[in-house]
This record gives structure tokens, C-alpha cells and sequence, in this order.
């Protein structure tokens, strides 16, 4: 038991018990009896239709980068679901409890949520988005893009980034399954000591809250460093630095922040840890313990992560505005140079988080000038978007206006930004919702930046593109949604509204709280819109289909190859001979040119030991949660024996023969030649028609591999 | 004169920036606690606030106008500007692109870090600099516990839960801690937030020439009772502050060591209880801190808040009247 | 024409590899295991700034500070034991370079001996702080103390393991890219546990002695 517990402990159970079930709970038990009959409604789809060994052999033990990708952000959109009914809940509470005269429900003497419950809610909400919901997008996305824009099969380690996915998933799980077993964190996203020790928070909560975030931070670095590895290593010939796509470097800048700080994230709840599991006195108020280096070490972490979020969002905008504007973008090197400096400066920043704990002027001046800094090289990127529209022929289609309404938001977010940088106004708006409002428009940048590259890039990796009245649809719901959130939020600030409320104190600002209900429910309206977009687009998916060059302006490699993409990327890899690589040969006329023969090539072998080691980390998180030793040590052995396991088996890779390849192209080029005229079926993906070559379409084994190349291919 | 610039500055700024805001309210009085401050400090922290706001507003507005208008000129199929397929470098603009925002942050610095001395909490010019002569400043130590603010008047030798009271023309100087977890001690209409930590002394002051009552709040969040944890400062004239120090003075309790104890335990403030100590035992503040130090904890018992009526009508039992 | 100008030909530009290109292998390996160990770097960097956080007179609460226990020997010792397991594993690394199969194994063995001794010696010296009531629970300095020494010997345990199936895969592999490729990275890894273990003595052990 290691230290002091409130509440039972026993050795074969930890500190589970049936008491730890919400069943009585009103909001809880009817949800957990819907997700119950979800599942198995799910499931039996699965089993009626036949697609287990589809199911197993093609998604979840894959290790192709676009499908890990596809789930990636199969996850996000889930968990984005999720965080958005938190955020629903949070609003509803604070639109209800207002005032003394305010009624109350289900124990709660105002709204329907009880503080703890509220508390809950709100850390949750917070995590989620963060780093369930925006992270695995934009992973995901990182993943299906980049190899293809740098010329390259697949990812450096495949194998890797199967076992980040799974992490991330299985993190994702924790933080779920914490809805239905015992409780969650009610002290905030980010953790305020000493609140989150033994005796401020006897539950489990902060332990889900711990491991959630200890196991999403395992998951992003391995895939930060398997990015990286990517960028620096796979390059197709003639890629020079100079020529990488510009979301190539932006996913660079990035991770080399994912890399260098979620280290600190570790060691923060690391130590959080350390306290809650073996009393030791890291953030503890007394016995020498120190609360302000939680915050100092939490926010080294937290900001660089704020910047790991929205680079890959600034370099998504920056691949949409020159194609939908018909010409290159504008001041590439200083975008680059942008983007790196934003990286570098996002390191020596984090005090800004907390000007208000009393730091001297001295160190608090220095920080404000260093946050400040940061509004160099981002204004310099919405400087060259506008003059990348500057002289062009723009196209409003969906994906434009995402990215468009992704700039707005920038300049507003970046305009708030700019005045929480200056300790005296901070200390008036700090922990207000003043600060919730910039940062939703900042995070809003990001979730509008992805859907811009859901609509853009759909065509590529599915073969037919979204439709565009329900994506116009959809974008027009959310901005109203935003708007209706989001301005009164800023002028609840303005009224000195503090964060975090569960019981709002001043009637005056009821109004404002309700129209932020309001826009709540429209926010839900484009949730549904978004639903009859992707059925509405499946059901037409004949109609749309594309070729390789999707939306006929684009510009960057991955639309050299064939949408969908096939799975070994490119059949035989490009020479590249300019920055915009696709516009460069379509303006020369030679984009129709295709290889004139074929070579072997090597591909690495699907492997289940990815989910498998995926759903042990779930369970030594599950196990550490709730303090079941026995079962934590049981993991750890078998995650070890696996690993160890996997490395004397090696994956010898296979080869696919030049014929198979010949073969297989023959049949993409003559499916494009086709689009718009008839149903042309290959392969037996799940929308038959528009689904490419998939791996187990391939005839069984022509050639085993000569030597054994570990876990790298050849071409 | 400096004083004067910024006097017009904000008087004519405020109105004019912030007029469409101020329009919805009509005459339902200011609920805009940020734009209406009644002291020194939060008057400063306003004066910032607006002069940044004009400067990156001005850019992020004609930014978003250039925007506006390249989105209408470019327009395809429109043929209301000029298709130029490979323009995408210019010297001259890119000394505009990284000169604009390098001149506003540098202009900016320089304002920031001023302001940051100006409302150093621990030292504020603003105050300290025009302090009068001879006007004492008041005293006060603020100990936040699990839901409740204790302020003690050491120049009194007297205590008062929940409600702050000062007088005005005086400049008044905090020293703050906790007992329990970490919260934020704000009053929107006079000062700034400085954070209140267990086992831990932070400063803060204040400056008002205005009577009146403004809120006071908890905005960190310390636990189920953060939003009940709220308390009116009352800023009073000199004399009437002098009645109303007599008055506390006359109240049947007192708070020593062992008392504090009892009183620091959680406690959901939902009445807004108000409470005078007329005497509290000397070195309460220091005595605190110590015990704190010293690895006292005054924990709350698991789940207290699963069932928030329950548990009113057991704290409402349980504890004092 | 809406591309950036190419300094290459259209007409007679290369289009398509010619199935030259290969990447190396073991070098992307590496790298990226060096990445890995960049990040444990900064782990390490973390824990050591909440180590000089909590290392000030007031963090140990009065009560013992590492003056009171540490040996600068025994400490020594430990350190001189890594250090030689280091050097072993160099000349396992050398035996490589010649294929030479049992020099790789012996020398592997060598280190694994040594690092075992290391490990000992620390958990010797834990059991023996335990003995005299200090644990992570006695104040804030020895929390910072113990969990940055011990997250150090975690990381030799898990080392030492690796090295084990290294000597397996070794043994009954040979060397294939594979094997050589960990053999490389856990060569890495082990230089970069001592290299860390430099500062333990230094910032921990010494200085913590000394003051
Ligand atoms: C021009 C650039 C930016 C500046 C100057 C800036 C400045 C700040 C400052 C000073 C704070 C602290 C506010 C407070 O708590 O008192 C803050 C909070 C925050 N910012 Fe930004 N920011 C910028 C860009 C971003 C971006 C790009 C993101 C991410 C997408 C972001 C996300 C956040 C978040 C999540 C928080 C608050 C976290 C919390 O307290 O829960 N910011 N920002
Ligand atoms: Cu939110
Ligand atoms: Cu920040």
C-alpha cells in the first residue's frame, strides 16, 4: 500500500470496489448503459458483416502510415466528440447556476452538477482537447502527409508508430473508462499544486489524470522522434532542404518541440506520482517540499505543447491558401524561418502562466518580453498568407474558408495573446475566462486548420472528395457557433468573470451565459452537419471521385501519386527537381509522365504486437490507477517479455515483385481514366469501388526477401 | 503633464474603443468591472491595457481589412485584379512583414516592462512613489483557507472573516498565505491578482479614492467551496473606517492559535457568513506559515461534495450557528 | 507557370529514380535512437533542476541532508564499476569490427558483470538508508535525492537486461543489420547512463557531501 489511503485497500482488488461504480449516478449510469448497447450494436455489425479478419488484418495490425494515420485521427474526432459534450456540460452548468435563487438538481444545491462533479468535467474537458483530441489529429495528419510529401514509403520505424497509436488509443481508453470506474481529476487540466495531493484529492482521479497524460506523452514522443527520423532520413532523391514542402517543416518544428519537451511532462507527474504513491514531498506545502516547481516544471512542458499544436495547424494553412490561390506561397524561407524561430522561443517563455505568484519585476519583465517575441514570427506568417492571396485567383471552396476563418481567429487569439503578455493587464484577466477565450481561439485556429485538411486531403487518401454544400454548411454552424461562445466570453472577461465557476455568483452576467448556451446548441447543429456531411459524401462517393492531382491547383508532392494512395506510396519513387513539385511538372506538361519500368521493392510486414503491447500499457495504467500491484508487475513483465519477443523475430519485410507492381499501377491508371464515366471495382476495401489495392489483395507470398533488413525497406 | 496624456488617453480611448460594448449595457449600470477601476493599481493595469489594445488592434484590424480586400480583389472569375502566378517574393514587403510586428513588440516591450514595475505587487510605484508623507498605511494579512479569507488587522489586533474593509486616500499593503491548497486573491475593481500559496508569503497593495463596496474573489480554483469563496470590500472614509473598527472591536469573539484551528477546517461559505474577531493573538500570519512548514494539513474528507445538499445540511449541523 | 523557377530542365529532367537510392539503414537507426536519447536527456535535465530546487537547507526540513550519509568511496566505487563496464563494452564493440563473435560475447559479459555490481552497490546502499529511517518520505530534499538516484538505476536495470538478449540474439543470430544496429544503440545508451552517472557524482554524491 505504500502510503496512508482514505478508503479501503486490498491486495487482489487495489482500491477497486463495486462502491467505485457510479451506477446510481442520473447522468452516468444511463450513459454507461448507451455505450454499453453501442458497443455491442458495433460489434455485431462487425460479426454480421464478416470483417473481423478484415478488421484485424488491414487496421489494426497495420503498420502503413496512412492508415495508422486515418485512426490517428479516427481517435481525435472521437475524443473531440467527447471533449465537445464536456464542454456542453460545463456551459449548461453555468448558464443554470446562477444566482442564489437558481435551482438544483441531483445534490447539487445549484445546476445539476455538484462541484466535484463539475471540477471533473472541466479538468477532463480540458486534457481531452488537448491532448486527446488536437494532438492525435494533427498526428494523424502529420503521419499520412509527410511521408508522401517527402517522397517516402513509409514512416522510419513503422513498427513505432503502430505502438505510439496504440499508447495514444490506450490513454484515450483510461481517460474514458475513468467516466464508469471511480472518478477523474477535478483540479484542472494542468494540475494545481498542492490541491492534487493525498489529502485535497483522496480519490483516484488525479492517478487517471496522472497515468492518462503519462501515457500520451510516451505515445507523442515515440511518434515525434519516428517524424523526425522520417524528415531528416527518407527524403526521395533531389529533395533538398530547400524544396521540402512547407507543412514538411512546420511537422519538423513541431516535433523537435514534442521531443524536447514532454520530457518535463514526465518528470512533472512523475513526480506528482512520487508523492501520491510513496509520500515523498516534492509539492507539498510542508517537510520541504516545494508547490511552485510543479507550475514552473508543468508550463516548461505546457507552452512549448501549445506551440506543438498549432505549428502543424500554421503549416496545414500554409499548404491550403497557395493552392486554393493559384500560386506559390509567398516568402517560403521566411515561413520556415518563422516557424523555427517560433520553436525555439516557445522554450523561454512558460512563466507567462503564472506572472500572478509573485515573481520579481524583474523576472516577470523579461518573460512578458519574450512572450511578446513570439508575436514577431506569427505575425509574420499571417502577413504571407495574405499576400500569398495577394495577386492570385482564389477559390472559396470549403477548405478555403476553414483555413480563412483559421486566419481570423489567429489575429483575434494573437491579439489577446499580446495583452495577457503584459503582466500589468494580466493580472486582471489572468484565470478569468478572459484567458479560457484566447485560448478557444487559438485552439479553435487548430480545430478549423483540421477541418480545412479533412475536406483537403480527404481526396487523397480516400479517392472522392467531401461534399461541398455540407462542408460549407458545417463551417458556416461552427463560425456561428464560435461567435455566439466566444464574444460574450471575451466580455465576461472584461466583467472580471473568474474561470471555473460551478456556481456563478453574479446575476448580471446570466445573459451572457445564456447565449453562450445558445451557441453551445448551434455548435451541436454543425456536429450534426458534420454526420450528413461524411454520409451524404459516402453515399455520393461515385460522383466525386478524383484522380491524382485532386483539386487540379495543387501543389506539393503527395498529389503526384494516385488517390487514393496506394500502399506502397509510390511505385517507383520520384526525382524531384523543384520546391512545388506537382505544380512545377503540371506546368511543364510532364505531370502525366510516368515510370517506364519497375524494380522490386521492399515493404515491412503487419504486425500485431503493436496493439497487443498497446493494450497492456492500458492495463499497467488501469493497474497503477487503482493500486493493484500484483497486476501492474504482471503487466510490466509481459510488456517486457513482448518487446523482447518482437526483437528475435524481426520482420524480414517482403518484396513486391516489379510484375505485381506493374500489375497493380496498370489498374490505378486505368481506374482514373474512368472517373466520372462507371463503377470500376479492384480490390475489396470497405467502399469497394474507391478503395485501391489494399495489402492482403496482394497474391500470397511470390518471393521471400533475400537477407534480413530489420525494420527498414528498400526501395 | 505625463499624467494628464494618460488621463486623455484613456478617458478619450475608452469611450471610443470600447463604445460598442459599452452601448449594449445602456444605463444597467457598468457591469464592466476591467474598464471601470475604483483604485490606483487596477487604473494602471486599464491604462496598459488600452494603450496595447490601440497598437495591436490597429495592426490585427488593418490586417484583417488587407485580407478583406485581397479576398475580394483576387476573387477567381471576378478579373478585378491582376493573376500573377509566380509572384511570391518581394523584398520590400518582407521588410514590412517582419519590420511591423518588430517595431509594435519593441514599443510594446517598453510599455510592459514599465507597467510591470509601476504594479509590481511587492512594490508598487504607483503607490509607494506618491505615498503621502504622513498618512500611515493600513496594514492587512490576508490567510485564505478551504473556503473562507481570514483578514487580519494587526494594527488593530483584530480579524475579520469574508469581508474586507478600508479606508480610502490610504495606500493599504497585504501579506498573503493559505492553509490548505493554492488560490488567487482578485478584487477586480481595485486590484490585480496575486496568488495565495500554503507555507508561503506573497504581497500585494492597494490605493482608492473611491468609496464604495466592490467583490472580492477566489479566482483559482481551490476545491468544491472555490465559488462561494467570495467577500465584499467595502473602501470607507477615514472616519467612518474608524467607527467601523470600533465596532469589530466590540465583538464577544476573539481567534487564538487553537481557535484558528477549528475555524480553518473546510467550509463552504454559501451564506456568505460574515464574522468580526475583536481581538486575534499576535503572530497569527508568521504562526500559520510555520505550522504549515511544518507539514500541518487541514485535509477534506473524501468525496464531501458527492451529495452537495447533504452535505450543507451536515456542515450547517456540524458547524458554528 | 505557377511554380517558383527550377533551375532544372523540363525536358530532360530526371522524373523517376532508377532504383539507385537506397537510405541507410543502420544511420536512420541510430539517429533516431539518438533522438530517444536527446529526450531522456531532457528527463534527466528535469530531474536535476528539481533536484537544485529542493537541495536548499530549508528542502531537508532539518532533518538528514546527504552530508550526513554519503561516501564519497562507496560512491566511487560504484562510479569506477560503471565506468570499467563502459570500457568493457568498447572492447565487446572493437571485438565487432572483426566479427569476432566471442570477443563481442565476453566483453558484453564483462559489462553486464560490472553494471550488475554497480546496481548492487546501490541497492546496498538504499536498504542501508532505509535501515537508518530515510526514505523518500523524510522531506523534500531526500524525495529529490532518492528519486533521481534511483530513476538513474532504473535505467541501468533496464540496460542490463538489454544487454542479456543482446548476448542471446549474438549468440544465436550472428551478426545481422539487426543485431549489430542494437548492439549499436545500446552502446549508446550504456555511454550515455555513465555520462549521467557524471553528474549523480558530481552534483548528488559530492556536492551534496561537501555541503
Ligand atoms: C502570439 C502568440 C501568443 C501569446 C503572446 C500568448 C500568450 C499567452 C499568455 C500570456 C497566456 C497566459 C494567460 C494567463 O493564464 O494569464 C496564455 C495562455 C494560454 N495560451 Fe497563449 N499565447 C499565444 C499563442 C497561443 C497559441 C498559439 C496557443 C495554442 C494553440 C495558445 C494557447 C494557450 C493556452 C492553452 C493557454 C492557457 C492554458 C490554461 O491556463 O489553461 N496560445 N497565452
Ligand atoms: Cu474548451
Ligand atoms: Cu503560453
Amino acid at each position: 500500500m505504500l502510503v496512508d489511503l482514505a478508503g479501503g485497500w486490498n491486495p487482489m482488488l487495489g482500491r477497486l470496489a463495486w462502491s467505485q461504480i457510479p451506477y446510481d449516478n442520473p447522468i452516468l449510469a444511463p450513459l454507461f448503459v448507451a455505450v454499453v448497447i453501442g458497443t455491442i450494436i458495433i460489434l455485431g455489425l462487425i460479426t454480421y458483416y464478416g470483417k473481423w479478419t478484415y478488421l484485424w488484418k488491414e487496421w489494426l495490425t497495420t503498420v502503413d502510415h496512412k492508415k495508422l494515420g486515418v485512426m490517428y485521427i479516427i481517435l481525435g474526432l472521437v475524443m473531440l466528440f467527447r471533449g465537445f459534450i464536456d464542454g456542453l456540460m460545463i456551459r449548461t452548468q453555468q448558464a443554470w447556476a446562477v444566482g442564489t435563487h437558481s435551482s438544483g438538481v441531483f445534490g447539487a444545491t445549484h445546476g445539476y452538477l455538484t462541484p466535484f462533479h463539475f471540477g471533473q468535467v472541466y479538468s477532463a474537458h480540458g486534457l481531452i482537447m488537448i491532448l486527446l483530441a488536437a494532438t492525435p489529429l494533427l498526428v494523424g495528419f502529420m503521419n499520412i502527409i509527410v511521408p508522401i510529401q517527402i517522397g517516402a514509403r513509409d514512416m522510419a520505424y513503422p513498427y513505432l508508430n503502430a505502438l505510439g497509436l496504440w499508447i495514444t488509443a490506450a490513454a484515450g481508453a483510461l481517460i474514458m473508462i475513468s467516466l464508469f470506474v471511480g472518478d477523474f481529476a477535478h483540479n484542472g487540466w494542468f494540475g494545481y499544486a498542492p490541491i492534487f495531493e493525498l489529502q485535497y484529492s483522496p480519490g483516484v482521479g488525479v492517478d487517471y489524470w496522472i497515468w492518462t497524460m503519462e501515457l500520451v506523452a510516451l505515445g507523442t514522443t515515440l511518434g515525434g522522434i519516428n517524424i523526425l527520423a522520417t524528415i531528416i532520413k527518407m527524403r526521395a532523391p533531389g529533395m533538398s532542404w530547400g524544396r521540402l514542402p512547407i507543412f514538411v517543416w512546420a511537422s519538423l518544428s513541431a516535433n523537435v518541440i514534442a521531443l524536447t519537451s514532454f520530457p518535463a511532462l514526465q518528470v512533472a507527474l512523475g513526480l506528482v506520482a512520487a508523492d501520491r504513491y510513496l509520500g515523498a514531498h516534492f509539492f507539498t506545502a510542508g517537510l520541504g517540499g516545494n508547490l511552485m516547481l510543479y507550475t514552473n516544471l508543468f508550463w516548461i512542458w505546457g507552452h512549448p505543447e501549445v506551440y506543438f499544436v498549432i505549428l502543424p495547424a500554421f503549416g496545414m494553412m500554409s499548404e491550403i491558401f497557395p493552392t486554393f490561390s493559384e500560386k506559390p506561397l509567398f516568402g517560403y524561407i521566411t515561413m520556415v524561418l518563422a516557424s523555427l524561430a517560433i520553436a525555439g522561443v516557445s522554450w523561454l517563455v512558460w512563466l507567462h502562466h503564472f506572472f500572478t505568484m509573485g515573481a520579481g519585476p524583474y523576472v516577470n519583465s523579461a518573460f512578458s518580453v519574450a512572450t511578446m517575441l513570439v508575436g514577431i514570427p506569427t505575425g509574420v506568417k499571417v502577413f504571407n498568407w495574405a499576400f500569398t492571396m495577394y495577386r492570385g485567383r482564389l477559390t472559396f471552396n470549403a477548405a478555403m474558408l476553414w483555413a480563412i476563418g483559421a486566419l481570423f481567429l489567429l489575429l483575434i487569439g494573437g491579439l489577446t495573446g499580446m495583452m495577457l503578455a503584459v503582466p500589468a493587464i494580466n493580472y486582471m484577466v489572468h484565470n478569468s475566462v478572459f484567458v479560457v477565450a484566447h485560448f478557444h481561439s487559438m485552439l479553435l485556429v487548430i480545430v478549423y486548420a483540421i477541418f480545412a485538411s479533412v475536406i483537403y486531403w480527404f481526396p487523397k487518401v480516400f479517392g472522392f472528395k467531401l461534399d461541398e454544400f455540407w462542408a460549407k454548411t458545417m463551417f458556416w454552424l461552427f463560425s456561428a457557433g464560435t461567435t455566439l461562445v466566444f464574444v460574450p466570453m471575451y466580455m465576461l472577461g472584461f466583467m472580471g468573470m473568474t474561470r471555473r465557476l460551478d456556481y456563478v455568483f453574479n446575476t448580471a452576467w446570466h445573459p451572457y451565459l445564456l447565449v453562450m448556451e445558445f451557441g453551445i446548441v448551434v455548435y451541436m447543429i454543425s456536429v450534426l452537419a458534420f454526420f450528413a456531411l461524411l454520409y451524404v459524401s459516402i453515399r455520393d462517393h461515385a460522383k466525386n471521385r478524383v484522380g491524382a492531382d485532386a483539386w487540379g491547383t495543387s501543389r506539393s508532392l503527395e498529389w503526384l501519386t494516385h488517390s487514393p494512395v496506394p500502399f506502397y506510396n509510390f511505385a517507383v519513387l520520384p526525382h524531384i527537381s523543384a520546391r512545388d513539385e506537382v505544380a512545377w511538372r503540371r506546368d511543364n506538361g510532364i505531370d502525366h509522365v510516368q515510370p517506364d519500368h519497375y524494380e522490386d521493392i521492399h515493404m515491412p510486414n503487419n504486425t500485431g504486437v503493436a496493439i497487443i503491447l498497446g493494450g497492456l500499457t492500458f492495463v499497467l495504467g488501469f493497474a497503477l490507477v487503482w493500486r493493484i500491484w500484483w497486476l501492474c508487475i504482471l503487466s510490466l513483465l509481459a510488456i517486457m517479455a513482448l518487446v523482447i519477443y518482437r526483437s528475435f523475430k524481426g520482420d524480414p519485410g517482403y518484396i513486391i515483385t516489379a510484375a505485381e507492381l506493374e500489375e497493380m499501377e496498370k489498374d490505378a491508371m486505368c481506374r482514373e481514366a474512368q472517373i466520372g464515366k462507371q463503377h470500376y471495382r479492384v480490390g475489396g476495401g470497405v467502399l469497394g469501388d474507391a478503395i485501391a489495392y489494399e495489402r492482403s489483395d496482394l497474391p500470397p507470398l511470390a518471393s521471400q526477401p533475400g537477407s534480413s533488413v530489420g525494420l527498414g525497406h528498400r526501395s | 503633464m505625463q499624467v494628464k496624456w494618460r488621463n486623455n488617453l484613456k478617458n478619450g480611448w475608452r469611450y471610443a474603443a470600447l463604445a460598442p460594448i459599452l452601448l449594449l449595457n445602456g444605463c444597467a449600470g457598468n457591469p464592466y468591472w476591467i474598464f471601470n477601476p475604483k483604485g490606483l493599481m487596477a487604473d494602471t493595469d486599464l491604462f496598459y491595457l488600452i494603450l496595447d489594445v490601440v497598437i495591436m488592434g490597429s495592426i490585427v484590424g488593418l490586417t484583417a481589412l488587407l485580407v478583406i480586400w485581397f479576398m475580394w480583389r483576387y476573387q477567381k472569375g471576378k478579373n478585378r485584379g491582376k493573376y500573377d502566378p509566380t509572384w511570391s517574393h518581394s523584398n520590400t514587403i518582407e521588410v514590412f512583414v517582419w519590420g511591423i510586428p518588430i517595431i509594435a513588440v519593441g514599443f510594446l516591450s517598453w510599455f510592459a516592462v514599465k507597467g510591470t514595475f509601476e504594479i509590481n505587487p511587492y512594490n508598487p510605484t504607483v503607490i509607494t512613489n506618491h505615498m503621502k508623507p504622513n498618512g500611515d498605511p493600513v496594514e492587512v494579512d490576508v490567510i485564505a483557507t478551504d473556503w473562507q479569507w481570514l483578514f487580519v488587522y494587526p494594527q488593530y489586533h483584530m480579524a475579520v472573516a469574508n469581508e474586507l474593509v478600508l479606508p480610502t486616500h490610504t495606500p493599504v499593503f497585504f501579506r498573503l498565505t493559505s492553509t490548505a491548497v493554492t488560490t488567487t486573491f482578485f478584487i477586480p475593481q481595485l486590484v490585480g491578482m496575486i496568488d495565495v500559496m500554503p507555507g508561503m508569503r506573497t504581497k500585494n497593495a492597494l490605493e482608492s479614492n473611491n468609496m464604495g463596496e466592490y467583490q472580492g474573489i477566489a479566482s483559482d480554483y481551490a476545491g468544491a467551496g472555490t465559488s462561494w469563496m467570495t467577500f465584499k470590500t467595502k473602501m470607507l472614509s477615514s472616519a467612518d473606517f474608524g467607527q467601523w473598527v470600533q465596532k469589530v472591536q466590540q465583538s464577544p469573539t476573539s481567534m487564538t492559535y487553537t481557535s484558528f484551528n477549528h475555524y480553518a477546517e473546510p467550509y463552504i461559505n454559501v451564506h456568505h457568513k460574515v464574522a468580526y474577531f475583536s481581538s486575534v493573538q499576535n503572530g497569527l500570519f508568521d504562526h500559520v506559515i510555520d505550522e504549515v512548514m511544518n507539514g500541518k494539513t487541514w485535509s477534506i474528507p473524501p468525496m464531501m461534495t458527492e451529495n452537495m445538499v447533504a452535505y450543507m445540511q451536515k456542515q450547517d449541523a456540524e458547524h458554528r450557528d | 507557370m505557377s511554380s517558383p523557377a527550377s533551375n532544372v530542365d523540363p525536358k530532360t529532367a530526371e522524373l523517376w529514380d532508377k532504383g539507385h537510392y537506397q537510405y541507410d539503414v543502420i544511420a536512420t537507426r541510430t539517429l533516431g535512437y539518438f533522438m530517444y536519447l536527446l529526450s531522456d536527456g531532457m528527463l534527466f535535465a528535469t530531474l536535476f533542476a528539481a533536484y537544485g530546487v529542493l537541495s536548499y537547507q530549508h528542502s531537508y526540513f532539518g532533518g538528514p541532508t546527504p552530508a550526513d550519509f554519503v561516501k564519497p568511496w562507496y560512491t566511487f566505487v560504484q562510479t569506477m564499476a560503471l565506468f570499467l563496464s563502459v570500457l568493457a563494452y568498447g572492447f565487446g564493440m572493437n571485438a565487432l569490427k572483426n566479427k569476432n563473435k566471442s570477443g563481442v560475447i565476453s566483453g558484453l559479459l564483462a559489462a553486464f558483470v560490472l553494471g550488475v555490481l554497480f546496481l548492487m552497490l546501490d541497492i546496498h546502499d538504499m536498504t542501508h538508508l532505509a535501515s537508518l529511517g530515510i526514505g523518500v518520505a523524510t522531506s523534500g530534499g531526500m524525495s529529490a535525492f532518492i528519486v533521481l538516484t534511483q530513476v538513474h538505476a532504473t535505467h541501468i536495470f533496464f540496460g542490463l537486461i538489454w544487454i542479456l538478449v543482446m548476448m542471446a540474439q549474438v549468440m544465436t543470430k550472428g551478426f545481422t543489420t539487426d543485431v549489430v544496429g542494437r548492439l549499436l544503440t545500446l552502446r549508446m545508451f550504456w555511454h550515455l547512463q555513465a555520462i549521467i552517472w557524471v553528474f549523480v557524482y558530481v552534483f548528488v554524491y559530492l556536492w551534496g557531501y561537501m555541503s
